[in-house]
């Protein structure tokens, strides 16, 4: 049991999938300009990096290891067509909501990389653990740099006024590039924290 | 799954071509199979949802019945009385072509629009389905659909702050589908 939560734990702030990995950028850059997307996409990826990781888990010993890597990618590609075709039929605001993120998430580089370091070496239930915590960190990755460009970007959080209506938004923090600045500072952050806990154990 | 694990026959160009293509052919049923369950819900909630837009545009009316001859258009109707036309329209933003559902009353006057589909910047152009932006182009007519730059201005529409083109296009988008309703009544 203490195996597995460290196995889930150490996606949430160790091995922080944009934090610390530093992978998927991309979305990072792209989705958080206000919490409520960072948020929608960081639960969908939470989503299919569990069931992808379980399925892959579940396969790897029928897998010829020459092709694991686009078998990879239809098994992430299967699991994504598969949820939205389910939330076309039965829920189909989110489905709206969702949009275009849904597909790009067949190709984001945290998913297939998890489903290589750690599923295909690794039994269903620990997978899954290792799934959920590499979703949770990057969820809470999405919506601490959500939260920043929104709030002093836009000065709103979840759509709500929270700063003066006189607070003279810096437009750059809303833009890409903006993204890129707050997601340097958040990762030389999380590399302090990160540090001080290694010393502090060792 | 290390390399010294599988023997000689697992390398053969034949069995890994059929190892991917089993994978695929699996993917394939199961996406086959789901589609297969939920096509016609989709279908019926697709449907469901642009009543409900329709709705949400022009609220007093209670039953939409679409126009001979006009793709899509809609005229909405309350206790039988015309109170405004339905209009589909597109035009072209920062990230592509924005699709638009507006009410439009027979003379010409915006009651509300929707945007269906857009691909404009998530937290800047994409602002234009919501308000404040929005009640903006309310109870406007074709002549005042235009973007200006000018706070005082109160006339037309006010851009949006660092989305300029986006808010034209919304503007443009209504504007045609007001005109195109103009050019319709001013035909009879």
């Amino acid at each position: 049991m203490k195996e597995l939560w460290s196995i889930f734990s150490k996606g949430i702030l160790m091995e922080n999938p944009i934090f610390v990995l530093a992978l998927s950028l991309c979305p990072a850059l792209a989705v958080t300009s206000s919490v409520t997307n960072a948020l929608t996409m960081g639960l969908t990826v939470m989503f299919v990096i569990t069931v992808n990781n379980m399925t892959i888990s579940l396969i790897r010993n029928f897998v010829n290891p020459k092709v694991r890597l686009p078998v990879y990618i239809v098994s992430i590609a299967t699991i994504v067509t598969v949820a939205q075709l389910v939330l076309q039929a039965y829920f189909p605001l989110l489905y709206k909501a969702l949009g275009i993120y849904l597909a790009l998430v067949v190709v984001f580089a945290i998913i297939l990389a998890r489903a290589e370091v750690f599923a295909s070496k690794n039994n269903v239930i620990r997978s899954c653990c290792d799934g959920l915590g590499m979703g949770v960190g990057f969820a809470v990755a999405m919506v601490i740099i959500g939260a920043v460009r929104e709030v002093f970007g836009s000065g709103t959080f979840l759509g709500y006024h929270v700063l003066p209506i006189s607070y003279d938004a810096p437009l750059l923090l809303i833009l890409p590039a903006g993204a890129f600045i707050v997601i340097g500072y958040l990762i030389g952050g999380a590399r302090i924290l990160v540090n001080r806990i290694e010393k502090s154990k060792a | 799954m290390s390399d010294g694990q599988h023997n000689e026959s697992n390398d053969s160009i034949f069995k890994i071509a059929i190892n991917l293509a089993m994978a695929c052919f699996v993917s394939g049923a199961i996406i086959a199979g789901v589609n297969f369950v939920t096509a016609d819900a989709a279908a019926q909630k697709a449907e469901e949802l642009k009543n409900d837009a329709m709705k949400a545009l022009a609220q007093e009316a209670d039953t939409f019945t679409p126009v001979d001859g006009k793709e899509g258009w809609f005229v909405a109707e309350k206790d039988g009385q015309m109170i405004a036309y339905i209009v589909p329209a597109v035009s072209k933003g920062y990230g592509g072509s924005i699709n638009f559902l507006v009410a439009v009353t027979s003379d010409g006057t915006v009651i509300d629009y929707d945007i269906t589909s857009h691909n404009e910047t998530p937290g800047l152009g994409d602002k234009f389905n919501q308000e404040p932006f929005k009640s903006q182009l309310r109870g406007k007519k074709a002549e005042n659909l235009k973007v200006v730059k000018d706070p005082s201005d109160k006339e037309h529409i006010q851009a949006m702050t660092g989305a300029t083109i986006s808010s034209n296009a919304a503007a443009e988008g209504v504007k045609k589908a007001v005109e195109e309703v103009v050019q319709l009544m001013g035909g009879k």
